[in-house]
């Protein structure tokens, strides 16, 4: 059978019935991508750590690097998701080839991952965004109370109140439905894409020049030298950054950080049964998100990188993580730095709370993904069924999002409270561990289950002879395993400190317990739970 | 969901596999009837809409191949290898394929008429196909199979099925049911954008019920099986639809509406039965109370070959189980 072209005549007689509508379009679906991809965040974090510690890193590079291997992943999930389009994410794909308990496991491994981001971001608001943009304004007007609330805000206790705010009002948001989260979402997208744009065209407008005289200016009396900018380089080079040629190794463990937030661009898999011409709307979604966002990061480093300078950008973050040498008063975030290259209480704050808009499109969506996958479990009978349960006044699973909100806040309490979960970035490995077994999955799906394989859009697609699946799927299995060694191997972003690597697998273990815990209790109800993964046979 | 084969029901218990909305596709039903067997069920209901959506035309061209349409796209088929598979693949995705002529396909083409006779006819080959599986499935297996029309049924199926030996089919009835319980049967829909076959206003329903509702003994043994779901619940949220069916957008978002009864929610308040089972909304799915009534409508989405459905046990007149299932 092959395709063919009848001049445009659709051949199928359609009669007058009711049916399924699907809602979320091709624009949505993008939007929903690339706010989870939070392309602020992903611009604070790559400039913040890259130079600092990746000096002989390309972080220019490091993002097309990343964007190809988000594409590849994203060209898996994009097959999986045309023969599967329904809501649940990977938890949907893999019960329909893995065993249950992997099935079940690998998706408590990425919805803990994903909700621990949560956590993280909400952290990230108050460190990254909103306390620098007071110290800023106290660096730029000189009132103290400006300082005095952002010394406040990183306090423990205060950290962690904001952030569990934060963190409720997700909460609240969910809890009146996806068209209010949604309608609020479309507004803090338009917002953060505003400012983003604005941070592009602010550095476009200056030069190093200016930022150099203004830096010294402001921080210059601070540090007690007239050359402030010098000086922070010179003081890092002294306390062991190097720069240098870039090399192959640190170029590719720079591609990390932009990686990192990239893996936002495949979320809506999480949506797939809500969106309409799924095929082209989710390849256009997930494939637009990585590219857009790639596109803005490669101009924003360039820019960052003329303006700001990469031994600049490196020195003062290197001397302000770890404690040596001099640096500008407060953390050198990107809030900071076009506060003082602008010398604008005005521009500081915008430019921080569209940090801020962007942190948080991270918390509703991941919220909601884990919602959903939570719901899903519950159906199948492998979570309490109060989980699914759905308000009569709100219609929305309100049990569900209220225990993975306090999920969330615990994840906050000990991100902020204990030391073993403050680097504990190295979830994300045992996520991507989770998507590759999936995508590996997908590899073999066409053959295994060739029933529900027949029925795809994608059935009798093939690249070099073989199912277009296999092949999509099994590029993503590549990237995905490319990405998991590089992060186990750059103990910046993840690495395999021996105490979180047990956290990661205690995970996975706590994943295979729930399952057979679940099994038993719903064996002694006369509930076989492992039929919820079989098919029902037809002959 | 998934009660284990060798779990005999207990005094009084009764196991129900429910579904709804199938609309033609072989793979979902054969699903549904063996549900019984891998569930543990005691009795199979369906809750309506039997009956498929689209003709699919094979068209035989002159160099012996075939031209159709599939996923949006035109394909040509060649070989009866190739021509069995697509016949089956298009009856598990519930369309009514349907090998013809090139000139055929041509006349058919500009001739409505002949176009929903052609339609009936095939739906009416399937909906016999479908009894005799159930009869071959079922028969001697004591597992009664009740079902009852939805919107989109055309009238005809009315007879095929109340003749059909092992499928207990009604409207506007209210039957005894396996247990002491019984079970209301009331089909069709509030009026649709589509303006479909088996459609009534909600005055109808109010006389519809006042029909049916002296005729139940005890409601808290009654089940109502009833194709439209109660309105302004999470049952029966859906896209709003412009005249030219069109989803209609507000503020950049598809607006939503409830596509319901009001009437039956008004009753079930009023008269809080046992259970209700519920159709029509395949975006639907979900399990809610309205007051102390349980009412289950699973969604469908026949169109992948995957029956969604609901397990419920009833144990001493009460709900003991409910379980949304997907299989």
């Amino acid at each position: 059978m092959s395709v063919t072209d009848a001049g445009g005549d659709k051949r199928i007689f359609l009669r007058k019935a009711s049916g399924l509508i699907r809602t979320a379009s091709g624009t949505d679906t993008f939007i929903y991508n690339l706010g989870v991809v939070s392309i602020g965040l992903g611009v604070g974090s790559m400039l913040y750590y890259g130079p600092a510690f990746y000096p002989q890193g390309d972080l220019i590079w490091g993002c097309v690097l990343a964007g190809f291997a988000m594409a590849l992943i994203a060209f898996g999930f994009i097959t999986w998701t045309i023969t599967l389009p329904r809501s649940g994410g990977i938890y949907v794909f893999g019960s329909r080839i893995l065993p249950p308990a992997l099935a079940l496991t690998m998706s408590l491994v990425e919805i803990t991952a994903w909700l621990f981001y949560c956590a993280i971001a909400a952290y990230w608001i108050v460190t990254l965004a909103l306390a620098p943009m007071f110290a800023a304004l106290n660096l730029l007007t000189g009132n103290e109370t400006f300082l005095a609330i952002s010394e406040t805000m990183l306090e423990p206790w205060a950290t962690f109140l904001i952030g569990a705010a934060i963190l409720v009002l997700s909460q609240v948001i969910l809890s009146y439905g996806m068209r209010f989260y949604l309608t609020i979402n479309k507004w803090v997208f338009v917002l953060a894409m505003a400012s983003s744009a604005f941070l592009l065209i602010t550095l476009a407008m200056y030069t190093r020049e200016d930022f150099v005289s203004h830096l010294n200016a402001l921080v210059g009396p601070a540090l007690n030298v007239p050359d402030a900018y010098n000086a922070i380089i010179a003081s890092g080079k002294e306390n062991g950054w190097g720069g240098g040629d870039p090399t192959v190794w640190q170029t590719i463990l720079v591609s990390n950080w932009p990686f990192l937030p990239l893996v936002g661009a495949a979320f809506s898999i999480a949506i797939g049964g809500e969106i309409k011409s799924v095929g082209k709307s989710q390849t256009v979604a997930m494939l637009g998100a990585v590219l857009i966002a790639t596109v803005v990061w490669i101009a924003t480093v360039w820019l960052a990188y003329k303006v700001f300078g990469f031994e600049f950008l490196g020195t003062a973050v290197y001397n302000a993580v770890l404690g040596t040498g001099i640096t500008t008063p407060t953390d050198p975030s990107v809030a900071l730095l076009t506060g003082i290259l602008t010398q604008s209480p005005l521009i500081t704050v915008l430019t921080s709370l569209g940090l801020a808009l962007w942190m948080w499109m991270w918390i509703p969506a991941m919220h909601t993904f884990g919602v959903r996958a939570v719901v899903a479990w519950s159906f199948d009978r492998v979570a309490p069924a109060p989980l699914a349960k759905i308000s009569e006044t709100y219609h929305t699973p309100l049990v569900a999002i209220t225990v993975t909100t306090i999920f969330n806040l615990i994840c906050m309490a000990l991100f902020v409270f204990t030391p073993w979960f403050s680097k504990i970035v190295i979830l994300i490995e045992a996520a991507v561990l989770a998507w590759s077994v999936v995508l590996l999955a997908g590899v073999f799906f066409p053959y295994k289950r060739p029933e529900l394989y027949e029925k795809s859009p994608l059935a009798g697609k093939t690249v070099f002879g073989l199912p277009i699946m296999t092949v999509g799927c099994f590029l993503g299995f590549l990237a995905a395993q490319f990405y998991f060694w590089t992060l186990f191997f750059d103990p910046n972003a993840a690495g395999h400190d021996p105490t979180q690597v047990a956290i990661v697998v205690g995970v996975f273990v706590i994943g295979l317990a729930f399952y057979y815990v679940m099994k038993m209790i719903r064996r002694s109800q006369g509930i076989d739970v492992t039929l919820a993964f079989k098919e029902i046979p037809i002959e | 969901m998934f009660w284990k084969k060798k779990n005999k029901s207990g005094d009084g218990q009764v196991k129900i596999f429910f579904a709804s909305d199938l609309h033609g596709s072989n793979v979902c039903f054969k699903k549904f009837v063996n549900s019984a067997k891998f569930y543990g069920a005691d009795v199979l209901v369906l809750g309506g809409d039997l009956t498929g959506k689209a003709v699919i035309p094979i068209a035989e061209q002159q160099d012996g191949s075939y031209l159709a349409f599939q996923h949006g796209e035109s394909v040509r088929i060649t070989g009866q290898g190739e021509l069995d598979d697509f016949v089956k693949r298009q009856g598990n995705m519930g369309f009514y394929p349907a090998v013809i002529s090139e000139a055929e396909y041509q006349r058919l083409k500009s001739d409505p008429t002949a176009q929903e006779e052609l339609f009936k006819r095939l739906v009416l080959e399937r909906v016999h196909e479908w009894a005799a599986f159930a009869e071959e499935k079922l028969k001697g297996t004591e597992i009664p199979f009740v079902a009852l029309p939805g919107n989109d049924d055309f009238w005809e199926i009315d007879e095929i099925l109340t003749q059909a030996a092992h499928v207990d089919f009604n409207e506007m009835r209210v039957c005894d049911f396996k247990g002491g319980y019984q079970m209301l049967f009331c089909g069709g829909s509030t009026p649709t954008p589509w303006d479909t076959e088996r459609e009534y206003s909600e005055a109808q329903y109010v006389e519809r019920f006042a029909e049916l509702l002296p005729q139940v003994r005890d409601m808290s043994r009654c089940i109502f099986n009833v194709h439209v779901p109660p309105h302004g619940t999470a049952l029966d949220a859906c896209p709003k639809l412009d005249d030219n069916m069109q989803v209609v957008y507000e503020m950049g978002l598809p607006a939503q509406i409830h596509a319901g009864c009001e009437t039956l929610n008004d009753i079930i308040k009023e008269h809080q039965p046992l259970l209700g089972l519920h159709g029509h909304i395949h975006e639907g799915r979900a399990k809610i109370n309205i007051g102390e009534t349980v009412c289950i409508n699973p969604g469908s989405v026949y169109p992948e070959g995957i029956l969604q459905g609901a397990m419920i046990i009833l144990e001493d007149g009460k709900i003991a189980q409910t379980n949304l299932t997907q299989g």
